[in-house]
């Protein structure tokens, strides 16, 4: 995990220092108020990242890790209005734990071994900042709603004791692409996203009183298209 | 045939080592003694199944009392003293003065005094006196303990209590526990060991006022022999054994009770034989604190609630995890003595399981509260446990109280007749309570025949508990409290929603409890 928060901090600087050094060549670049985009630009990503859950209590617990790394991928599509552009994305999160007992906020390790899948589909639709002087990088900006599936399965359960759900929420994300060439780039954002009311039934959450399977996620993007 | 040859020659080897063998240890507990004459005995009889005997009650005060016509409640002619901290001797001795009393040397596993009263004083004035003083933390009578059940009257299919809490499942998760727990088992000893000892049968008795009288027996050789289905004599799975009753390390069982409650907790199971356990894996600390009634007629000292505070701290000193309290007494007052003892107990960071009495039945004065149990709600780490039987409503005999604060099963044979009672291993009561026989057929008794008996009351309804929390210490959960909280917590409730006086919390699960906890679920 903690080597996916390198990587993804690491693409994350060279896309600043491509972007600063960009800037850096030109007399105070401005981004521009909309690009003037008039076709549709299609595009795909593949991305890398960890997410810190708001529960963050309830995954310490039972993964040992508040947070953990993450992969998925998705398609932009760039519309005919400016900067204006629709995504569709998804990803996996998914961790081994044990399941445990805790008490006045002292955690006993049972050694059942436990296993979370989460697998969020985040529709965004959002605005693309073109720079003029800085042609190859572009700011970005999006929100849009969540459909989150959330998988657990422990030894020693029936199926009905294990958990398949799935819960609706929404999220905000912001991050800038820099083309490395004009079909390959690379992106790095941050996204903040609530799935309130999930989790806190039964089970750790309950004893932590944490409700939400939202998180802020930093991830890295390779892109492809336009 | 060669069987009974074999047999026919180990009676007469046993014989010659009782006619040439010197007693290598003399016991003494100062107005009887008894004496280790062979350090064996014949190998155990197995009686089998019995599961035609007719149900008998569940054990109060009354039912224990019969020897003594259930006239005393107290030992006589001394009281239990704590000292507050920086009284000196003197200062003791000045105190209890006021009564006319002397400190008595301190016995071991004590952090309070015995202190002797004269003859005819009354044991309640004097320790009123004494709590009345600045420099004294408690005083109270030293009140006689007993068995919170009695046996009744046997195989796995008929051990219906385990698969009431779902223990085929717990044991997926948690098989049995290991030999890195220790349970000790406070009670009326265990047949854990073969031995002969020699006691002495010195006075006449009646059980009941106008019932005939049975004649002293002189000296006799009693041969034990440890459970078949608890280990053999002289296993690793029997430690730091301890008798407060004759004081010393013999602390076998002259009653059955103890080896019963015992069974529950750590019967082999999984041997193809007889029963199984709760905790099958688990060592066993048997230590003596009450007296059966065939240790009153060879003179012992009485179980009293000194001697059960020394056995809980002994425990505590010697590795015990889990604590079985199956016993408790209904008369007299407060037992703080134990309380302080389970107190200290719980700081050693053992489990503290108490039976929650067994008088709601009673004719006379029903609920009254089981004084070793009522305080397990104000210390995190103790519970007091009622019963329920094969329908797993509350058993007719369960103590209803606000102390109760889970419940487990312990029989209830008014549903469901003899087999309706938690079946184990213990010593054969056709050879044991040979009181029970016309005078005619009096004898010494044998404690090394055994047989399965189905036996109720909240004394087996707590090994039930004691044996889970073995099972979640081995899982994991090892404070005392983080034990009860979990044990509340996944119990199934019962009776009126939320804890209440009948179940407390409900009904134990241990398959939920050792389960514990997902992310959500």
């Amino acid at each position: 995990m903690r080597r996916s928060l390198s990587i993804a901090a690491v693409a994350l600087a060279a896309i600043a220092v491509f972007g600063t050094t960009s800037a850096l060549a030109q007399s105070r670049p401005r981004p521009a108020a909309a690009s003037q985009s008039n076709s549709v630009e299609i595009g795909g990503y593949a991305m890398f990242g960890n997410i810190s859950f708001t529960a963050a209590d309830s995954f310490d617990a039972v993964t040992g890790s508040p947070s953990g790394p993450i992969f998925g991928g998705g398609a932009r599509v760039g519309l005919p209005f400016g900067g204006l552009f629709v995504d569709v994305g998804a990803w996996r999160y998914r961790a081994d734990g044990e399941r445990v007992f805790v008490d006045d906020g002292e955690i006993f390790p049972l050694g059942i071994p436990v296993e979370i899948t989460i697998t969020p589909i985040e529709l965004s639709a959002g605005w693309r900042f073109r720079i003029r002087q800085a042609p190859k990088f572009t700011p970005y900006a999006a929100g849009g709603l969540t459909i989150l599936r959330y998988q657990e399965t422990s030894d020693f359960s029936t199926e009905a004791e294990d958990a398949d759900d799935t819960f609706n929420g929404f999220h905000v994300l912001g991050g800038a692409e820099y083309k490395i060439t004009r079909w390959l780039g690379l992106a790095g954002e941050a996204s903040w996203s609530t799935v309130p009311d999930a989790i806190g039934d039964s089970g750790v959450s309950a004893a932590f009183d944490e409700t939400d399977l939202g998180g802020i996620t930093f991830r890295a993007k390779v892109t492809i298209g336009r | 045939m060669s069987h009974s040859i074999a047999r026919a020659g180990a009676a007469i080897v046993l014989v010659i080592g009782l006619i040439t063998v010197q007693a290598q240890e003399q016991l003494s507990t100062g107005r009887a003694s008894r004496a280790v004459v062979l350090e064996t005995s014949l190998p155990a009889i197995d009686r089998g199944l019995r599961d035609q005997d007719p149900p008998r009650p569940a054990r109060t005060s009354v039912e224990s009392d019969r020897l003594r016509g259930g006239a005393s409640i107290v030992a006589p002619q001394s009281i239990i003293v704590k000292f507050k901290d920086g009284v000196s001797p003197a200062g003791a001795a000045g105190a209890t003065a006021q009564i006319s009393g002397d400190v008595a040397d301190r016995s071991s596993w004590a952090n309070f005094d015995i202190v002797d009263i004269p003859a005819g004083a009354d044991p309640e004035s004097a320790a009123a006196a004494m709590r009345a003083r600045p420099d004294v933390e408690y005083a109270q009578p030293r009140y006689r303990v007993h068995a919170m059940a009695r046996p009744n009257d046997s195989l796995y299919p008929n051990q219906w209590n385990f698969p009431a809490i779902d223990m085929e499942r717990a044991w997926d998760i948690q098989p049995g526990a290991s030999s890195d727990v220790i349970v000790a088992v406070l009670d009326s000893g265990m047949a854990f060991r073969n031995i002969t000892i020699r006691y002495e049968s010195n006075r006449s008795f009646q059980l009941t006022e106008r019932g005939p009288t049975y004649p002293a027996l002189g000296v006799v050789n009693v041969p034990f022999a440890a459970a078949p289905e608890l280990g053999p004599s002289g296993s690793p799975r029997f430690v730091s054994p301890r008798d407060f009753i004759w004081n010393d390390d013999v602390p076998v069982d002259l009653d059955g009770h103890g080896t019963h409650v015992a069974g529950t907790i750590g019967q082999l199971t999984n041997n193809g034989n007889g029963t199984a356990g709760m905790a099958y894996n688990v060592r066993l600390m048997p230590v003596k604190v009450i007296q059966g009634v065939w240790d009153e007629i060879f003179g012992s000292a009485p179980g009293t609630d000194d001697t059960v505070a020394r056995g809980i701290r002994y425990a505590a000193d010697n590795g015990a995890k889990v604590i079985n309290l199956s016993i408790g007494r209904e008369d007299g007052g407060a037992a703080p003595v134990v309380t302080d003892a389970i107190r200290y107990a719980v700081s050693r960071g053992a489990f503290v399981v108490v039976a929650s009495g067994n008088t709601r039945a009673d004719l006379i004065q029903p609920n009254q509260p089981n004084r070793l149990a009522q305080f397990a709600r104000d210390i995190d780490g103790m519970v007091a446990v009622g019963a329920v039987g094969r329908t797993l409503d509350l058993a007719y005999y369960s103590t209803t109280a606000p102390y109760v604060e889970l419940s487990a099963p312990g029989g209830d044979q008014r549903q469901g007749g003899t087999s309706a009672g938690i079946l184990q291993q213990t010593l054969d009561l056709d050879l044991l309570e040979t009181y029970e026989r016309p005078v005619s057929q009096y004898g010494p008794p044998r404690a090394d025949s055994f047989s399965y008996a189905y036996f109720q009351g909240t004394s087996m309804a707590v090994p039930h508990v004691s044996g889970f929390a073995a099972l979640l210490i081995q899982q994991g959960i090892t404070s005392p409290a983080a034990i009860e909280h979990a044990m509340e917590q996944f119990a199934t409730d019962k009776g009126p929603p939320g804890f209440d006086q009948s179940f407390g919390a409900g009904l134990i699960n241990p398959r939920a409890t050792l389960r514990g906890l997902g992310l959500a679920r």
